[in-house]
């Protein structure tokens, strides 16, 4: 993946839409534990949250700058 | 005993002293880590003003995180809203100062005006969008080619505010807002079976119902709020928001139909109701057994109390029909057949709270029914288009005089009272708001003085300046936390961060300094200025009566609008009309107390009628129909003023119990037209002097 995209023709870090790709991400994952109550299962809900997306952000964005 | 008992007391107040202190000592230490780390990276980042993160973080932080990510979400739409406006305008103007002032001036007010239409943090965003525009386009107004860097660096470091402000009020220690929820919800189901149980058997005045009323709304309306915030902490709160809403509607209508029966009993003290009075007090007092069991806010109390209503409500007809036997006349079946069903309505939608409240926090679906319920707010077009013109007028005031006295800070002067007119637009009485902000600015800007110009530049790296500015901070961000110096260390703390402006390398220049201190106090005594000039409904009486007159237009809006959902947008409409009302009147507020169990208990009987109205032959429908009429009339007519329509009411609804002979809408009716006789409602122009008197020798029920 290239460093930069165009969009509109202005050029956007691709990371930043990684970023923007995996705070859907994680807001996705966040609506399913909330609908199904999974977060009874977590120590440190917010924690697990922000975890969640730093895993998500970190995997993605090492794939996209291979 | 009773000594012992004194000397173990003060222990857990001392407790709870301590607890609330560390607290806040805990939130101050969140926002000072949160305040530097933003700092820290916007400098590391190479962004233009780090200052504008510092100072994004100051203003999310919150002591309960969901307030934090509530009110970090709004500020995230405001600004990108207000960039992509300010490219917008700027392209449309790029050489007219004149012309993009206006067209920022006009925006501004705009989304002022759209503010005062939405509550809590929704209405930030509208502000924040409005004065977006002007922080992007001011400083690249001479080169309007910069434009789009300015408006990416703005966001950026707003963005980066968002993040870190997010993540450290979230993540660190957090305060759950959710538990303040929970607390505010047994509080409210507790209180309100509480009052029903003492009063349902009992001798209730108008006064204490009063009293109950604002309770009650007070408490709706507080909980509407939670929820707004608590959904962006809490994913499992999201799920149940629209269980929530239920909750708090079917709260807001058994405590109308309980103030209704109330009303309807206490009507009845004339010696030849006293009979039909006797027998549904007894219904009363049969139903108040089943409420003697576990109150107790759980959910499993919660619904074995259900059962125990459910069982109630199987039982009460037979007790009713009991009750009819051996009443003989008309009018006593009438007024015996209205209270028994107003008590089985009370009855019922009490079991649905209960139910609702026993399910809350049980894993599952929102159901179909429970997603149609909204919580609509009430509005006053007329104040929301004053804030408009006011921020507007606040802007090209300031604005002209910028240009026309060539003042070179004047920019700043005008942001800042663009700023504060447009985020105190609906704040109660914001002159003493805006007098306590501007305190806080002046003790400020000497501070700032002291630090950059005599501690600062003995310091070298980011670490030392952290200690030279720490001491400063940590006494602004504290006194936000004391309720009643909360403004003052707002300004405080925003003209510290702002005059400060630390950026990487920092250059120390106070005639610069000065010069911006001088242009903020100017900007913020022209808000003070535009909120006497133009006050919003706290110091403006036109406009609180205008607020009145919206509540009342309420019951018209009952016998006009389309049927779908009216119960639910006319009980929440009016409560939050009547919160604004108390919101900007204070204790005054008591004065129209009237008016809204007025609105509340004619407003639910109009539509409990229309619900009937179908189901009628035409000639019936017509006369309901002019009674629906003459209430829309009675109600939009001036406070005072309406004995016509009062009269006219009257014999519409006279001639409808005569024509109408379908039993449900005749009760309706009749509960109407008792409503309109009522000597103690606001509707009748001149009570008789001794009702008080007699309401008290004859209550209802011993």
């Amino acid at each position: 993946m290239p460093r930069e995209i165009a969009v509109l023709d202005a050029l956007v870090p691709s990371l930043l839409l990684v970023f923007v790709f995996s705070l859907l991400l994680q807001w996705a994952v966040d609506w399913v534990g909330g609908r199904y109550g999974l977060y009874r299962y977590v120590w440190h809900p917010p924690l697990f949250r922000v975890a969640v997306f730093f895993c998500c952000f970190g995997g993605l964005g090492l794939l996209a700058m291979q | 005993m009773n000594a012992r008992q004194e000397t173990a007391s003060p222990r857990p107040w001392l407790m709870d002293q301590l607890r609330e202190t560390a607290l806040d000592w805990l939130y101050v230490g969140k926002a000072l880590l949160a305040i530097f780390i933003g700092g820290w990276l916007a400098m590391r980042m190479d962004l233009q003003q780090p200052a504008t993160t510092m100072m994004t973080v100051a203003l999310v932080m919150h002591p309960a995180s969901g307030m934090v990510l509530a009110k970090s979400f709004y500020r995230a739409m405001g600004t990108l809203v207000g960039c992509g406006v300010a490219i917008a305008l700027v392209g449309l103007f790029p050489q007219q100062r004149e012309l993009l002032l206006v067209g920022m001036a006009l925006w501004i007010g705009l989304c002022a005006a759209g503010a005062s239409l939405y509550r809590n943090f929704m209405s930030y965003g509208f502000v924040l969008s409005g004065y977006t525009v002007a922080i992007v386009v001011l400083p690249v107004v001479q080169h309007p080619l910069g434009l789009f860097d300015s408006a990416v660096m703005r966001v950026s470091e707003v963005m980066l505010g968002i993040l870190v402000a997010g993540l450290v009020g979230d993540v660190l220690f957090p305060q759950r807002l959710r538990m303040a929820l929970r607390q505010q919800l047994a509080d409210q189901y507790s209180g309100f079976l509480a009052f029903v149980r003492g009063s349902l058997g009992g001798v209730l005045a108008r006064e204490a119902l009063e009293e109950a009323h604002m309770r009650f709304v007070g408490e709706t309306i507080q909980v509407e709020n939670l929820r707004s915030s608590v959904v962006f902490e809490d994913a499992g709160v999201r799920a149940h928001s629209p269980r929530l809403r239920q909750l708090n509607q079917h709260f807001m209508e058994v405590s109308t139909s309980y103030q209704t029966l109330h009303h309807l009993m206490n009507r009845m003290h004339a010696p030849h109701h006293r009979d039909t009075r006797d027998r549904l007090r007894q219904l009363c007092v049969f139903t108040a057994t089943a409420l003697q069991g576990d109150c107790q806010p759980s959910p499993e109390a919660a619904a074995r109390l259900s059962l125990a209503l459910q069982q109630t409500e199987r039982v009460l007809p037979g007790k009713i029909r009991e009750q009819r036997q051996g009443l003989t006349s008309h009018r006593e079946l009438l007024d015996f057949d209205t209270g028994a069903e107003l008590l089985g309505r009370c009855l019922q939608e009490l079991r649905a709270y209960v139910q609702a409240y026993a399910v809350l926090r049980r894993p599952g679906v929102a159901t179909a029914a429970e997603k149609e319920v909204v919580f609509q707010h009430g509005n006053d077009r007329l104040g929301a288009l004053v804030s408009g013109v006011r921020a507007t007028a606040t802007m090209l005031v300031m604005g002209s005089f910028w240009i026309l006295s060539g003042w070179v800070h004047g920019g700043s002067a005008m942001m800042l009272a663009t700023i504060f007119t447009g985020l105190f637009a609906s704040a109660p009485n914001p002159s003493a708001v805006v007098r306590q902000i501007t305190l806080g600015f002046a003790t400020g800007m000497p501070l700032v003085f002291l630090c950059q110009f005599l501690v600062l530049t003995h310091m070298d790296g980011f670490g030392l300046m952290v200690a030279g500015t720490v001491p400063f901070l940590l006494t602004g961000l504290y006194l936000t936390t004391r309720p009643t110096l909360a403004g003052y260390g707002t300004g405080y703390v925003l003209s510290f961060i702002y005059l400060l402006n630390l950026h990487s390398p920092m250059t120390f220049d106070p005639v610069y300094v000065a010069n911006e201190a001088i242009s903020q106090i100017g900007g913020v005594l022209a808000v003070a200025v535009a909120f006497s000039l133009f006050g919003n409904a706290s110091s403006n009486g036109w406009l609180r009566h205008r607020l009145l007159r919206q509540l009342r237009y309420q019951v018209a809006r009952a016998c006009e609008a389309p049927l779908n959902g009216l119960r639910h947008r006319l009980e929440s409409a009016t409560r939050d009309l009547f919160m604004q009302i108390m919101v900007h009147a204070g204790p005054r507020a008591r004065d129209w107390l009237p008016w809204a169990l007025s609105v509340h208990e004619t407003g639910r009987a109009v539509v409990e009628l229309r619900r009937r109205y179908i189901a009628l032959p035409l000639a019936e429908q017509a006369a309901v129909a002019a009674v629906l009429e003459a209430f829309a009339r009675l109600y939009r007519g001036d406070a005072g003023k309406q004995d016509v329509a009062h009269q006219s009411a009257l014999l519409a609804l006279d001639t409808a119990m005569v024509t109408v002979t379908d039993r449900p809408a005749l009760r309706q009716l009749h509960l109407l037209r008792l409503a309109l006789l009522d000597n103690g409602s606001v509707l009748v122009a001149t009570p008789t002097p001794n009702f008080h008197s007699h309401q008290e020798e004859a209550p209802h029920a011993p």
